[in-house]
């Protein structure tokens, strides 16, 4: 089995030869792998899909996160946006200041600039061997972005129907950035949700604000491309509620116990998780990244539908050989 | 405890604002209460939304309902506050360090500053290293205030604090981290020249360093 044919495995339910490793390599560490700075490739897609193509080849994992283009790129509704040097792009300014703004979202010519260059250079880079995941921000992360995360979050009791006119008004923008990656020739569709997290928001806001926008995108993404649903740290509480939007797979970070959530959702859907991409990775030892991918192996492999990766980002100062280390022993304790 | 302030406090915890707004319009008809009371109970009150974060009753979003509860409460009292207090003098930069949107001790803090008297320049939440250095310049700051509200910020904080290192500026100003999770151990191993956990101890902390720098 080559890289995609073991991930393609996974999703329709089969046993793979190994269990497949995709960790979260995107623009906080790709860059350095090549010698270049974040806001470098932030700015020239061209460079982070050459980045992000020479960490999967050095460190030998099994699939490619295009954490470039137009979906990962959070001024793709017009927000203005910094970075510097290895800063990660921060917005600096909402476009949203109330309903009257509401107006001001519309979908994005995903062609437009060439945008979608990037990701059709990775899948090139690709070549069919390895598995590549389109990133897209969700309709309620979009919805924080563009209002600002202080006021979309105080909104939640000062205007709540503001915050759901809000985030269905961006469910159009989730589809049309994840529509254009599959058209660009991506594998699956990660949709990232990191706000929707039990560690910021209570389970009811999830549902009251969250959910349903999710389970829209995903319906939308149907026939197209599988959807990995990423939500940051704690979703534990969710859980059972992320696997009925539809997802594929969920992307679960470091706090959930693997075991106990493959318990609460069963085998309807794949998990993808959950190394502790700082304590572990970033300043762990080699020793504690060994253990740590025994743990998860023990929690999670058995009857496949499991998918070895960090929680999160790995962060840039992360050393490289735990990174090593991560795929080394997820190939010795991986095995079927 | 005063039925008053008591009110004042429950509207705060529960992030009533139009309720914290009445209870301080009627602190000032009442027109008893000291400074140092209502720092207390806003403290207590802080103390308390943040532990209900800790334990997962609140989530960030009420938090947020009561650091904005505060802000319309401050809004009313501030005027009343400097009326009573004004006796220190110093410009102090502050905001809530990179990755951390925590607003409500910081808040508080900023307006028991001003009350004090201290020119305070608040620059908000998730602030980056460069805004802090770029700020400290702009107004020739005495002081650097960093909120932040748990450990894990503490990155941000030596980031900081070697970044005032590599620009020659460390030797002018003072630097004071607060949050409630802040420990000595932890100010020391960040390098700052003081630390405080709530609205007392900030205040002791700044007259103490002020007074070192005058």
């Amino acid at each position: 089995m080559n890289s995609r044919e073991r991930v393609l495995a996974v999703l329709a339910g089969e046993i793979p030869d190994l269990v497949p490793i995709i960790p979260v390599v995107d623009g906080y560490f790709a860059p350095k792998v090549i010698g270049r700075a974040n806001d470098e490739c932030y700015l020239d897609g061209a460079c982070m899909a050459q980045a992000l193509a020479a960490a999967r080849e050095k460190f030998d994992y099994d699939g490619i996160l295009a954490e470039m283009g137009l979906g990962s790129n959070p001024n793709v509704l017009g927000c203005p946006v910094e970075v510097e040097g290895n800063d990660v792009p921060l917005v600096v300014d909402a476009i949203i200041g109330g309903r009257e703004d509401l107006e001001k979202i519309h979908p994005p010519d995903p062609w437009a600039e060439d945008k979608m260059e990037p990701v059709k250079q990775l899948v090139a880079a690709a070549g069919g061997a390895h598995f590549v995941l389109g990133s897209v921000r969700s309709p309620f992360e979009y919805a924080a972005t563009v209002r600002g995360l202080i006021d979309f979050m105080t909104d939640f009791y000062r205007d709540p129907e503001l915050v759901k006119d809000l985030v269905a008004a961006c469910v159009p923008v989730t589809l049309a950035v994840g529509r254009a990656l599959v058209e660009a020739g991506v594998d699956a569709i990660v949709m990232k949700d990191s706000f929707a997290s039990s560690s910021m928001i209570s389970p009811d806001h999830y549902e009251q604000f969250a959910w349903t926008a999710e389970a829209e995108a995903i319906a939308g993404f149907k026939g197209l491309a599988p959807v990995v649903l990423h939500v940051c740290r704690n979703s534990m509480p969710i859980l059972t509620r992320m696997a009925e939007t539809g997802a594929d797979i969920l992307e679960i970070d470091s706090p959930v116990d693997l075991a106990a959530a493959r318990e609460a959702v069963g085998d309807k859907v794949v998990l993808k998780g959950n190394i502790d991409a700082m304590s572990v990775i970033e300043k762990g030892s080699v020793a504690d990244v060994e253990q740590a991918v025994r743990l998860a192996m023990e929690a999670a492999k058995p009857g496949g539908r499991f998918i070895l990766s960090t929680g999160d980002s790995i962060p840039l100062s992360a050393p490289e050989e735990n990174v090593s280390a991560l795929v080394e022993f997820g190939r010795k304790y991986g095995r079927y | 405890m005063s039925e008053i302030l008591e009110r004042f406090q429950q509207a705060i915890i529960h992030g009533d604002s139009d309720r914290s707004a009445e209870m301080a319009d009627a602190i000032i008809a009442d027109g008893k209460t000291t400074p140092d009371e209502i720092f207390d109970y806003l403290t207590q009150a802080m103390e308390d939304v943040g532990s209900r974060y800790q334990t997962g009753e609140y989530f960030i979003p009420e938090m947020l309902r009561s650091a904005e509860s505060v802000e319309k409460a401050m809004g009313i009292l501030e005027p009343y506050l400097f009326e009573r207090r004004h006796d220190q003098t110093g410009i102090i930069v502050m905001g809530t360090v990179k990755g951390d949107i925590h607003n409500i001790g910081k808040n508080i803090i900023v307006s028991a500053l001003r009350a004090s008297g201290y020119e305070v320049h608040d620059l908000g939440v998730n602030i980056s290293t460069d805004k802090f250095i770029n700020k400290i310049r702009e107004v020739n700051a005495d002081m650097l205030m960093l909120s932040a509200f748990t450990t894990s910020t503490k990155s941000a904080l030596i980031d900081i604090m070697e970044k005032l290192e590599k620009e020659g500026m460390r030797d002018q100003i003072k630097v004071v981290s607060g949050g409630a999770s802040h420990s000595e151990e932890f100010a020391r191993e960040v390098g700052v020249d003081g630390f405080a956990k709530d609205v007392k101890s900030t205040l002791a902390v700044c007259r103490k360093l002020m007074g070192e720098q005058s």
